[in-house]
């Protein structure tokens, strides 16, 4: 079968800093892939070469089959990937539903534009702030808009950088049963996640970013239970996330 | 008929202020008024208002490029002054008969859009932004005006137009009509004045329909954030460049009808202060939205002819003032700062 | 012409492009790297400067303390102009820019309404000499040197000087300096007030050089433009080297086509450049060193 994503022996580095050193790394269709690893690890630096905000110095990027790593980021998404960033990313002084259509205005006009967006106004829990100004939303309901601009282009994968970012438990599993019901439509996630709880609840396979290079692969009760894993952690300076899974 | 009523709805929508009956009643009554004051005024300040809504459809592109875009755009005025020498240089070598003086106004509309695409091609697709965008667009506007003032000599002529240097050319012919029995040439008085007001009214509700449009709400996109846009799939350099080439025609617009007006053109028209004016009608109206810019371009073009008075340095030390207070303490613009106003205002009155 | 004239001729006129960039450029290029500010009144801070340097060296100075005298008016009113308006506008460099076009505006009218439309020059002083039979301007040679000079004496400042050191501190971390005690206004205040204080010390320099009139700062600021986006946020990798490449196409393209064509090629240059080269030399350089 050929993966939905891949990359081959791709590298990017910043003067003497390889923050992506030869990855060669391949997500099936339909999965839900999680991308840990201690700060700096380079996770935020591969999603960028992923939507083509970087160019890689070497290496390849595959899309269902297709070499996509010339193209602009807008065409990468025009192909079916679509990504909610860490810092929420959203059009501030225009009004939720306005951001949300947008996002909707790619496949939809008319009165099915304006029911879809009531539609996941409701899903997004936002529908009493339709007509607020989205710079006003406090920061876990702009995660949440961001999340609803993403998914509305109705993406094959969606990448997620730190989706639960600043949200409670409560907010963070209701996030991951979200996450969950749209891959049961089809849709592949990768995310990169710091909440272990959330990885444990979502992720199907899971890989850990080292220093640029991809240090361990395999399910998520193998990963935690790898101790080589929980020492790179612990070899950082802030590292709560394995810790917590310990203590679990 | 399906697109029609479609277009229709599209004059109102969110990025436009002033919508349902009572904003539709008003504007109906401000056209009826327009429409009437020739009746009321005489030539002389008829043919004014009409020198006025020349350089509004200027204003209304570079709100599209600035205010919807967030591109700063600072060289609208070599556009202007492309056109206005385009529509000299074609109309005084071919002369104004058969309606070729309407010919000539589309095709210097056109080289201004050639060249806005050529211009824009490199900045946008170099992915200049920000306030370098500005620079580069002033510094073009300028390079214009000194080449423009040096072509002075007798070599400097296309065809039968001489371009003479500073002085500026002179001399061509308005705008003629050709009709069943001889040519409609508008002068600039009310013949004129009714051109351009119907011209002006068609496109400020063309430019309405265009912003809340699909290609409005990604141009607005791009101004509020455009990363994201880019990352909901949109092409951000195409949409900058096309509303950058909608903007410069509209300037190139102005330039042809001020030419035509007055029947003459200068270098001037394209220095650095003849390119700060717009940055000021916008800026002062409020650039965020079409109808603050058409009121404060008027208003400000009003407000500087009554202060030439004294003297044009007089009224342009006022216009520079004007632009640093408006920053400083109206930066959405005055119109639209009056409008919030009247809006709150209305709100607490209802809810006594 | 033999050609050690021809040589002699072609490298005396990038010097002479090559100084007119660097003094045009260097006070916006001061505030632009360390404020992300750019000023559209910097064209009138040159013509403050020359103002001043005239009117005091027909008062009698001297012409060099004419041109100090240039210079610190220009950087008073620089001062002057940060604290009534650019430092509300901190963040916002979209609004600065504009709002310092009216003040542009302003001071262009205001000096013609209050002095004229124009002031008596002083003319060029030093005379000239001849090599191979063709005579040049020694103060040309002059502002060359002061150009290298004004370089020289920015690097100091931004190097060995505590000024120095607590500007670049601001510029990269201003939280942090802040936290250090930095009082980050000031630090604001006097880097602009050096990048008006350099445009005057421009103005004066051209002063003998040029008809002193209000309109005269259009004269500098498209160059000035152009040598900051060309060079990008680094005076010294990036507007150094961005007006000698450009001072090399102008002094080309004016030997070849005329002076006219000297400026309009300068822009082309500055368009083609751009559209590979985003973020100026600078960008180039510290990314390649990064």
């Amino acid at each position: 079968m050929i993966p939905l994503l891949e990359t081959r022996a791709l590298s990017k580095h910043f003067g003497g800093l390889h923050v992506t050193n030869d990855v060669n790394f391949a997500l099936a269709p339909g999965e839900i892939h999680c991308l840990i690893g201690p700060n700096g690890a380079g996770k935020s630096t591969f999603f960028r070469l992923l939507l083509g905000e970087y160019t890689p110095e070497r290496g390849q990027i595959l899309y269902a089959g297709e070499d996509i790593t010339a193209l602009k980021p807008f065409a990468r998404i025009r192909r079916g990937m679509s990504v909610k960033f860490q810092v929420p990313g959203i059009f501030p002084s225009l009004s939720v539903a306005h951001n949300l259509e947008i996002a909707l205005q790619h496949h939809l006009e008319g009165a099915s534009l304006g029911a879809e967006i009531r539609r996941l106004l409701a899903f997004l829990n936002l529908t009493a702030a339709a007509s607020d100004r989205a710079g006003n939303l406090s920061h876990g309901q702009k995660q949440w808009l961001e999340i609803g601009m993403a998914i509305s282009l109705k993406p094959r994968l969606l990448l997620l950088d730190e989706p639960t970012a600043g949200m409670s438990p409560d907010e963070t599993f209701a996030t991951g049963e979200m996450v969950q019901a749209l891959n049961r439509d089809g849709v592949a996630v990768l995310a990169i996640e710091h909440d272990m709880a959330f990885v444990r609840q979502i992720a199907q396979r899971v890989t850990v970013l080292h220093v640029g290079r991809i240090f361990a692969q395999g399910t998520t009760d193998a990963i935690i239970a790898d101790e080589r894993v929980a020492a790179i952690y612990l070899g950082e300076a802030d590292a709560p996330p394995l810790r917590s899974v310990a203590d679990a | 008929m399906t697109l029609a009523m479609t277009l229709l709805r599209r004059l109102e929508g969110p990025q436009t202020l002033g919508r349902g009956p009572a904003f539709w009643t008003a504007f109906a009554l401000v056209v009826a008024a327009a429409i009437a004051y020739p009746w009321f005024a005489d030539g002389y300040t008829v043919g004014n208002t009409a020198y006025f809504f020349c350089w509004v459809f200027m204003a209304l592109g570079l709100c599209l490029i600035w205010g919807y875009g967030g591109a700063l755009s600072f060289g609208q005025t070599a556009f202007f002054g492309l056109s206005g020498y385009a529509y000299g240089v074609l109309t005084l070598n071919v002369g104004a008969a058969y309606g070729f003086t309407l010919a000539a106004l589309v095709l210097a509309v056109a080289l201004s859009a050639v060249m806005a695409a050529l211009l824009g091609y490199f900045l946008f697709f170099g992915r200049i932004g920000g306030v370098f965008l500005g620079i580069i667009t002033l510094s073009v506007t300028l390079a214009l005006e000194r080449f423009m003032a040096q072509t002075a000599g007798p070599d400097w002529k296309i065809g039968a137009a001489r371009l003479n240097g500073y002085n500026g050319m002179s001399g061509m012919p308005p705008l003629t009509v050709p009709w069943f029995d001889g040519d409609v040439v508008l002068f600039p008085d009310v013949a004129l004045y009714y051109g351009l007001l119907a011209l002006l009214i068609v496109v400020y509700l063309a430019l309405r329909i265009l912003v809340n449009a699909r290609f409005g709400n990604v141009l607005v996109a791009i101004r509020e954030n455009p990363e994201r846009a880019e990352m909901l799939g949109y092409d951000v350099r195409r949409y900058q460049l096309a509303a950058f080439v909608i903007g410069s025609a509209l300037a190139g617009l102005s330039g042809t009808l001020y030419t035509a007006w007055g029947q003459y053109i200068t270098p001037s028209s394209m220095g650095l202060t003849a390119a700060a004016l717009p940055v000021i009608w916008v800026a002062v109206g409020g650039r965020g939205d079409l109808t603050a810019t058409l009121i404060g371009t008027l208003l400000v073009l009003g407000g500087f002819q009554a202060l030439t008075i004294y003297g044009s340095q007089y009224a342009l030390v006022v216009m520079g003032l004007l632009l640093v207070v408006v920053v400083l303490a109206a930066p959405d613009g005055l119109v639209v700062a009056g409008l919030r106003g009247l809006g709150r205002l209305r709100r607490r009155e209802a809810s006594r | 012409m033999d050609l050690l004239t021809h040589a002699f001729t072609f490298l005396y006129q990038i010097g002479d492009a090559f100084s007119f960039l660097v003094l045009s450029a260097c006070g916006l290029a001061v505030v632009f790297g360390m404020m992300g500010v750019i000023n559209l009144a910097h064209g009138e801070l040159i013509m403050c400067g020359a103002y001043v340097t005239a009117a005091s060296t027909r008062a009698g100075l001297p012409l060099p303390l004419g041109i100090l005298a240039g210079a610190l008016a220009a950087g008073a009113v620089g001062m002057v102009m940060e604290r009534l308006v650019i430092r509300h506008l901190y963040g916002r460099p979209l609004d600065t820019i504009v709002a310092t076009w009216g003040i542009s505006l302003a001071a262009t009218q205001g000096t013609l309404i209050l002095l004229g439309s124009s002031m008596p020059g002083i003319g060029t002083p030093l005379g000239s000499f001849t090599v191979g039979g063709y005579s040049y301007s020694t103060y040309r040679v002059v502002l060359m040197v002061a150009a290298v000079a004004v370089l020289a004496g920015l690097y100091l400042a931004f190097n060995a000087t505590r000024f120095g050191t607590l500007a670049r501190a601001t510029i990269q971390v201003p939280h942090m300096a802040e936290a250090l005690g930095v009082d980050t206004r000031t630090v604001y205040a006097l880097t602009f007030g050096l990048g008006a204080a350099l445009a005057g010390l421009a103005g004066g320099l051209y002063a003998p050089t040029m008809t002193i009139v209000p309109t005269m700062g259009t004269t500098f600021i498209m160059e000035a433009f152009v040598t900051v986006v060309v060079g990008g946020a680094d005076i010294f990798l990036g507007t150094a080297p961005a007006a000698l490449v450009l001072g090399t196409v102008r002094a080309l393209l004016t030997t070849w086509q005329g002076q006219l064509f000297g400026q309009i090629g300068l822009l082309v240059a500055v368009i083609l450049v751009i559209r590979v080269l985003p973020r100026g030399i600078s960008g180039l350089i510290l990314r390649e060193r990064a």
